[in-house]
């Protein structure tokens, strides 16, 4: 591990998050908070550039240093992130901006605070921008970093992923990263257009679209998405929608190749799963209402994408539906998005695996001896993937289960621990019970807010990128391996042709043993 | 004409078996001393000892005055070398044996005309179409497919108590009563014979008959066999054939299980083979056979590459309660026996591969041969060409060879069993049945 280079690359992310807070300072100098956000905005500036100027630059980093630095980068930014909230004099709580800064970047839309609009014009947009500029790191992390690193079988999300052409570390995400992010803004800006035409004004429109594609869930109303015509809701609905779906899918749509997401497994599993819960929400509302109307299939769907794709935008308090409805809604705030969308959660191809390989096992007790490949839309997965997955999976479920402990351990009760830490965890944001659409997360006390915010991050960075920082021989070891003696060198290229001769199944297949007859004709 | 064949093993000696007794003037040519020592004291070819990659090897062996080059050795990889290296010329026909079916999904890049082949040909996959046609027609032991498929040479054992036990083949004849029906060679105690209206068929007798495809239910009848539909066949061995059987199965929407021994290659057919099951096992283990049902399976197919185990694992599942059962052998010395312990459908290597190159060796009017598997007789598709003396002459007329039959004609797509009243037309194309010693003069009757 070496501590200059990834300081280093800490020093660049936290003199981007100093930009990044420039148009809400300029709108904040306006609103008469200059001193504040001048403060704000030079904390990270200066460390920034001390860290970045005084360490080495490192072009090829280690599989490992990346880690750390999503680790300790993810943590620079929500800290520092944080600091808006109090030096404006928003809130006073230390516990309550963590909470909101971390809600932000982790693009899980939780909110602590009651009246969305008597907060400054300037903290809303920063809200948004922390939401987008979190959406950012998520694709970059979710297709091009933890792929790499191989973490919780991330090695599915990014099959295809562009700019994927060489071996090195750092060009590989640069590149796929500067094609992804091309996307991400086109798409963040089409939305903004198309609130605009919808008769949106122009500083919600920014901050909707902003908060829609990164699956975030900040809004600037306290009614949320519940505030605008039914119009604007439809296209939220898709834009949530197309937000957790993968980057990867969108790029190829954008150049051209829009077929590959109707032919990617995935990305069906995703859609028959909205289809499906959505259809039954609609149906025990109706009936619990009493009515079917069309005005019940926007409010049916529109939570469920939105708690599908990890949103959290509200247009109706599903913690009030039908207990079926809310247990679905559960369901799929456990599942989340689509791998390399910024959506959170376990991940629909996740979903995917676990369940094709469950009923591989059941097929495994009919046929006690079969061989049988696990596959995801007919594309086999390799089993190392699938034990990776099944790890991640028993992960997902102890953090939960320690985080819904530890809510109740604090007072609250069964429904709101359990979701809230769920909805943390997945980074939805609203939950169920006290935690519901139309309420917040003002009435918890700060170790439940560090709680969740720590859920927040873990689910966000899937795990190991959180608890490989936690492991002391991370920061002992060097884990450059020395150049081995050339003897060893050419000892392993033979290896390697061997093996890769090996690879190819059908060459190694045995002709017929007997070319020649042993006997006469 | 010179026809050179690179690789002396299983195929390369079948063919030039078959070229050397229809008087084609054959080089064999093969790195192994010891297996060309057997090919030349065996059959009447000349034999080359080097590389069929080397080109000084291969013109000692007189590619230059050759018509075809026939590279058949057990690498695909070797086969195409081969025939790249010897440059494109006019009349020199170039067929490689290719069977990885990697080459066959490379697309543009891996067509043969970029590595100067004229022909590919897969004896593996030939094979296992071969055995996918045995399987839709349950009872029969042979299939061929003529005229694109309308017309149909099957192989059927005569059930002791079925409609043609016993009779002769004229009164068979008036009671079938049409043309679209005729057996054209009856083998019995191990020799073949071209019946007349006087045979009698006899139970246990293996008869051939030439069908139109909607008649063949109906010969299936006669010799006592009650229609099946196939839905459910296990397959024993990792052999290429077995994949490609088990692949075309999954393509037919039938429910496949392979048992493969191995591990790894067990690994390797899940993977490739999305729809069948794959069980880890040993095609003998009657334990495993019994547990997988292989008692309801519709058929059982014995693709191991080792004879042996083919043999006793189909035994297993014949006393198991497997009504079809198809059995691979290499060795053709075999296949008698495997016929006298009821293992009536046997399928031939070899004989599959033998049956593709010879296919495309007589060129001119012929339209398809087929090589019986234990026995020399050939049923050999014509084109009756414009200029042909026979045409207009009535069939009775006409002298064939004495081990020779004029099985069928078809014309515009119809199949007709001739009479003596009928004769041939330009454009028809008569399917004939020939022992070996009158292939070479039915051949001279139809020239292209």
């Amino acid at each position: 591990m070496r501590y200059g280079e990834i300081l280093h690359v800490l020093g660049g992310l936290l003199m981007a998050v100093a930009v990044a807070m420039i148009p809400a300072g300029v709108l904040g100098a306006l609103e008469g908070m200059w001193l504040g956000w001048l403060v704000s905005l030079l904390v990270p500036g200066f460390l920034g550039l001390a860290f970045f100027t005084l360490t080495p630059r490192e072009v090829d980093l280690s599989p490992r240093e990346a880690l750390a630095i999503v680790g300790l980068g993810w943590l620079g930014i929500v800290l520092t992130g944080a600091l808006p909230f109090l030096l404006t004099g928003t809130t006073s709580s230390v516990a309550w901006a963590i909470f909101e800064s971390v809600s932000g970047f982790t693009t899980t839309g939780a909110t602590v605070f009651a009246v969305i609009e008597e907060l400054p014009a300037s903290i809303l947009l920063w809200r948004s921008l922390s939401h987008w500029i979190g959406g950012m790191g998520i694709i970059v992390l979710g297709v091009a970093i933890l792929p790499l690193i191989g973490v919780g079988g991330a090695q599915l999300f990014s099959a295809e992923a562009p700019g994927m052409t060489t071996d090195k570390v750092q060009p590989r995400i640069a590149t796929t990263a500067r094609l992804l992010w091309g996307v991400y803004l086109a798409m963040t800006v089409m939305l903004g257009v198309a609130y605009l035409i919808l008769g949106m004004s122009f500083f919600d429109a920014v901050n909707h679209a902003m908060s829609a594609l990164a699956t975030g869930g900040f809004s600037t109303r306290t009614a949320s998405m519940g505030y605008y015509s039914p119009a604007i809701q439809w296209v939220t609905m898709l834009a949530m929608f197309l937000a957790g779906v993968n980057f990867t899918l969108h790029y190829r749509t954008f150049t051209g190749h829009p077929r590959e997401m109707f032919r990617n497994a995935e990305w069906r599993w995703y859609l028959a799963s909205v289809l499906a819960v959505s259809t039954i929400c609609f149906f025990a509302l109706g009936v619990s209402e009493g009515a079917f109307s069309f005005e019940l299939v926007r409010r049916a769907s529109f939570s469920v994408i939105s708690v599908h794709s990890t949103t959290g935008f509200g247009t109706s308090d599903f913690a009030a539906w039908p207990i079926v409805a809310q247990v679905l809604l559960l369901g799929l705030m456990f599942l989340g998005g689509m791998g390399g969308s910024t959506g959170g959660g376990f991940k629909v191809i996740r979903g995917a695996v676990v369940t094709q390989h469950v009923l591989d096992e059941i097929r495994k007790v009919l046929h006690p001896r079969a061989v049988i490949i696990t596959r995801v839309g007919g594309k086999p997965i390799r089993e190392d993937l699938v034990l990776k997955v099944l790890a991640f999976l028993a992960m997902y479920m102890a953090t939960h289960a320690v985080g819904t402990l530890i809510l109740a351990a604090l007072g609250h009760d069964l429904v709101t621990a359990l979701s809230a830490s769920l909805a943390a965890l997945s980074s939805i944001g609203p939950g169920l019970g006290e935690v519901g659409p139309a309420a917040n997360y003002g009435h918890m006390d700060a170790p439940a807010l560090i709680t969740l915010s720590v859920l927040m991050l873990m689910g966000r960075l899937e795990f190991y990128t959180l608890l490989v920082l936690l492991i002391p021989s991370t920061w002992t070891r060097t884990h450059r391996t020395p150049r081995p003696p050339r003897i060893w060198r050419r000892e392993r290229r033979r290896a390697l042709s061997r093996a890769g001769r090996k690879a190819d199944p059908m060459s190694s297949w045995p002709s017929h043993p007997q070319e020649i007859p042993r006997s006469g004709p | 004409m010179r026809i050179l064949i690179v690789g002396a093993g299983e195929v390369g000696y079948h063919v030039a078996e078959r070229l050397a007794k229809e008087h084609h003037d054959v080089v064999v040519i093969d790195v192994d001393r010891d297996r060309l020592d057997y090919v030349e004291s065996h059959i009447d070819v000349a034999v080359v000892e080097g590389s069929g990659v080397n080109l000084t090897v291969l013109e000692s062996a007189g590619v230059g005055q050759a018509g075809m080059l026939l590279a058949v050795t057990s690498v695909d990889e070797v086969n195409l070398v081969c025939c790249m290296s010897v440059p494109p010329r006019r009349g020199l026909t170039k067929v490689a044996r290719v069977s990885n079916p990697d080459f066959y999904r490379g697309g543009e890049a891996l067509r043969p005309s970029r590595f100067g082949v004229d022909l590919l040909i897969n004896p593996e996959r030939e094979l296992a179409l071969e055995t996918f046609a045995l399987l839709e027609s349950t009872a029969a032991t042979d299939l061929t497919l003529f005229a694109g498929g309308a017309v149909q040479l099957i192989g059927l054992t005569v059930l002791e108590g079925a409609p043609v036990d016993g009779k002769t083949l004229r009164e068979i004849g008036r009671r079938v009563g049409r043309r679209s029906l005729l057996a054209v060679a009856i083998e019995r105690d191990g020799d073949t014979l071209i019946p007349d209206g006087e045979t009698v068929i006899q139970a246990f007798d293996h008869v051939y008959a030439i069908a139109a495809e909607d008649e063949i239910t109906r010969a299936m009848g006669l010799c006592g066999y009650s229609p099946t539909k196939l839905t459910r066949v296990m397959i024993a061995g990792h052999s290429r054939e077995a994949f490609y059987l088990a692949k075309l199965l999954e393509q037919h929407g039938i429910e496949g299980t392979v048992l493969i021994a191995d591990p790894e290659m067990a690994h390797e057919f899940a993977v490739r083979l999305e729809r069948t099951l794959i069980l880890r096992g040993d095609s003998t283990d009657v334990e495993l056979l019994e547990f997988e049902g292989v008692g309801e399976t519709d058929a059982f197919v014995a693709f191991t590459d080792e004879d042996e185990m083919n043999i006793i694992s189909s035994l297993v599942a014949r006393d198991l309660g497997v009504k079809q059962i198809i059995t691979l052998l290499n060795r053709t010395d075999y296949l008698p026996l495997a016929r006298r312990i009821g293992l009536e459908t046997a399928v031939s290597p070899r004989i599959s591969a033998a049956n593709a190159i010879l296919q495309h060796v007589r060129r001119g009017s012929i339209q398809n041969v087929t090589v019986f598997k234990d026995s020399d007789a050939e049923v050999i598709d014509f084109i009756v060409s414009a200029d042909n003396p026979l045409i207009g002459r009535r069939l009775e007329d006409i002298q064939l060879p004495e081990h020779a039959i004029l099985a069928t004609i078809v014309r515009d797509e119809k199949m007709m069993i001739p009479r003596g009243s009928d004769s041939l037309q330009a454009g028809d194309e008569a399917i004939v049945f020939a022992l070996a010693d009158a292939v070479p003069d039915v051949t001279e009757l139809f020239p292209s």
